[in-house]
């Protein structure tokens, strides 16, 4: 038997590498594999990078100063490094914008798959209880929660590390995101649930949760990975406009912040481009390296349905 | 030979599937009709014996085991298992010792089988579902033991595949070692064979015949094909759009038919060295009626090639014809 168990590696492996072969032939997906090798790198290690994150009392440079030998891409209005502040913003933008996506994949996976399992009057509900949350808007909801959130919690406090601000735009992507998983998952479970072995599986005596868990979820893992990686685009760009309109915390400045900063400075106006332009070259990057790989995740599990929202 | 107890009894059993009437049928009235799959079947399977359930695509057959694998609800009558009405069972806890005893194993193997689990985990379900073993030298030596009475040697061999990378007989094979694994009773096989290429169909009904031999288990055998219910069973049900119309042993059925619907499908069967000996009846036409539209009178009227007046007003009971020999038809005595 521990022959077997040896030889179950290899074919699993072998699975792994023809399914990397192919994922790995589209164009999109390496684009999108080595820009966001990039930014992960960037966010996991910006102090060795750029030094600590810069503030108006350790800012370095002149007011608003072009790109020059010492400032890459140039300062802000108060004389930080650009670079430094962009750096240091990825992690906040990928960090909200991956736990974002863990929430809503979860909940999105729970009650797509429990309406589409259990059908009937449990359906039904489910559904309409995710037609309220399809039709939520994200922008509403941010500016309603956040001031109540910072007044129940208090300013300076954190919740699990995040400022409470950025939790509250956390919790309001996770939430205003799972709908459309929910619907995807939903509309897959039904069509599994009609195959033959979930009749073998329940003649033979598994639990309905059992059934879930066991036949049913890891034949959704490719739906919900290829639209996990279209959801997270999404969380970055909702992150960065609900950070846009001033709800993003200018002591954990994430992408957003700084474009959200950047406007009240004025830096159009007075023409300072690299100021506006290097946080926005940057989501619009990461966005599109998600849709791109999600693009490719959906290619390669399914060649021949393509659904893009 | 098997005794006489029955170990399952079907008691006008009955499965009607409702037609959701459109908005226009509602707002006016209209009674909404349903798809009667199943009209009132007695049928019994003893111990150890093998029952054939014949009847061509739409008779209804299918429903049948689904309703005693409990995939499906009856809408009337009674299923009882060794005395005890099963009927209306349906919570998984309260079914377990029930899906201990009674195993399925179905048509399209490749369907039955999930494509990411391995055959080990396969034939491990039931016994880890049911509870059936304490340890994992206990599950491992008991899926073994499955898949070896079902023809896969040597066991190990296959532990760690998965179904892509088996044929359709070895796959068929594993669908029956999932079933035998929790060493049921009786064992509802839908058209066990119909996919299989013609030369392994025989090596799979051999290993069905030997179990029951060995353990006195009992078969339901669902098909369309007459001669291989004569092969293997010892009793035939033939089954058409939801009722039975005969019932006997195989050898009767097969060589004393007393219902022109058997006459029609023994005839219909090729045969190689010609037409000789066959009854003189002609070839069925048409199709088999909707289930939602069963004709009035005997539901075999509008393509029975004998029929007269009184089977187009009135349901033809069955008589009997024979020991334990049943036929519905006004023209069976």
């Amino acid at each position: 038997m521990s022959e077997s168990i040896i030889r179950y590696s290899g074919r699993q492996a072998r699975a792994i590498k023809t399914f990397l072969g192919r994922f790995l032939g589209y164009g999109g997906a390496q684009v999108g594999l080595v820009c966001l090798a990039f930014f992960i790198v960037v966010a996991a290690v910006p102090d060795i990078l750029v030094g600590p994150l810069q503030t108006a009392i350790n800012a370095t440079g002149e007011f608003l100063a072009p790109p020059s030998s010492q400032h890459v891409l140039g300062t802000d209005e108060v004389g930080r490094d650009v670079l430094n502040l962009v750096v240091h913003g990825a992690r906040i933008s990928l960090t909200i914008a991956l736990l974002a996506t863990v929430i809503s994949l979860v909940v999105g996976t729970t009650i797509g798959m429990t309406a589409g399992y259990y059908g009937g009057v449990v359906d039904v509900w489910l559904m309409r209880f995710t037609d309220f949350f399809f039709v939520m808007p994200s922008f509403v909801l941010a500016l309603v929660i956040t001031p109540v959130v910072v007044e129940v919690i208090g300013r300076g406090q954190e919740i699990l590390g995040f400022r409470p601000s950025l939790f509250v735009i956390l919790v309001v992507i996770g939430m205003t995101s799972w709908a459309f998983v929910a619907r995807i998952v939903r509309s897959q479970t039904l069509s599994l649930k009609e195959r033959t072995f979930i009749d073998r599986a329940r003649v033979v005596g598994s639990s309905n949760f059992s059934i879930m868990v066991r036949h049913i979820l890891p034949n959704l893992v490719p739906q919900i990975a290829a639209n996990g990686a279209l959801v997270v685009a999404g969380a970055i760009f909702v992150e960065t406009s609900l950070s846009f309109l001033g709800l993003g915390d200018p002591l954990q400045p994430s992408w957003g912040t700084l474009l959200s900063l950047a406007q009240r400075a004025g830096a159009a106006s007075a023409g300072a481009w690299w100021y506006l332009g290097a946080p926005g070259a940057c989501v619009l990057t990461v966005s599109l390296s998600f849709v791109l790989i999600g693009n490719a995740l959906d290619d390669t599990f399914n060649p021949r349905r393509r659904v893009i929202p | 030979m098997p005794d006489t107890a029955n170990i399952l009894q079907l008691e006008s059993l009955q499965v009607h599937f409702p037609i959701q009437g459109g908005l226009f049928d509602r707002v006016l009235g209209r009674p909404a009709g349903a798809v009667r799959a199943v009209d009132g079947i007695d049928l019994s399977v003893g111990r150890g014996e093998i029952v054939a359930l014949v009847g061509e695509s739409g008779s209804g057959k299918t429903t049948v085991g689904r309703v005693i694998t409990k995939l499906a609800q009856p809408t009337g009558g009674k299923m009882l298992f060794e005395g005890r009405d099963m009927t209306s069972v349906q919570r998984a806890s309260a079914l377990r010792p029930y899906r201990h005893r009674v195993q399925m194993i179905f048509q399209d193997a490749y369907q039955a089988l999930n494509p990411r689990h391995t055959i080990f985990d396969i034939v491990a379900e039931p016994l880890r579902s049911l509870r059936l073993v304490d340890n994992r030298k206990q599950l491992a030596d008991r899926v073994s033991e499955a898949l070896a009475s079902a023809g896969l040697n040597p066991p190990g061999d296959f532990f760690a595949r998965f179904p892509h990378e088996l044929s359709g007989g070895q796959r068929q094979r594993v669908v029956i070692a999932g079933a035998l694994a929790v060493k049921p009773e009786l064992i509802v096989a839908d058209e066990p064979v119909s996919m299989l290429d013609v030369s392994i169909r025989a090596q799979i009904l051999q290993v069905l015949v030997d179990l029951r031999h060995k353990h006195n288990m009992a078969l339901l055998f669902i098909t369309h094909d007459l001669p291989l219910a004569w092969l293997i069973a010892d009793r035939i049900a033939v089954l058409y759009l939801g009722k039975l119309v005969e019932i006997g042993s195989a050898d009767e059925i097969t060589f004393q038919p007393r219902h022109p619907y058997t006459v029609a499908l023994l005839n219909a069967t090729p045969q190689m060295g010609g037409d000789a000996g066959r009854a003189e009846v002609p070839a069925l036409q048409g199709e088999v009626p909707s289930a939602a539209r069963v004709p009035k009178g005997c539901r075999f009227h509008p393509r029975c090639p004998l029929a007269f007046d009184r089977c187009r007003q009135e349901e033809p009971p069955p008589i009997e014809v024979g020991p334990k020999h049943l036929a519905a038809c006004w023209l069976a005595n």
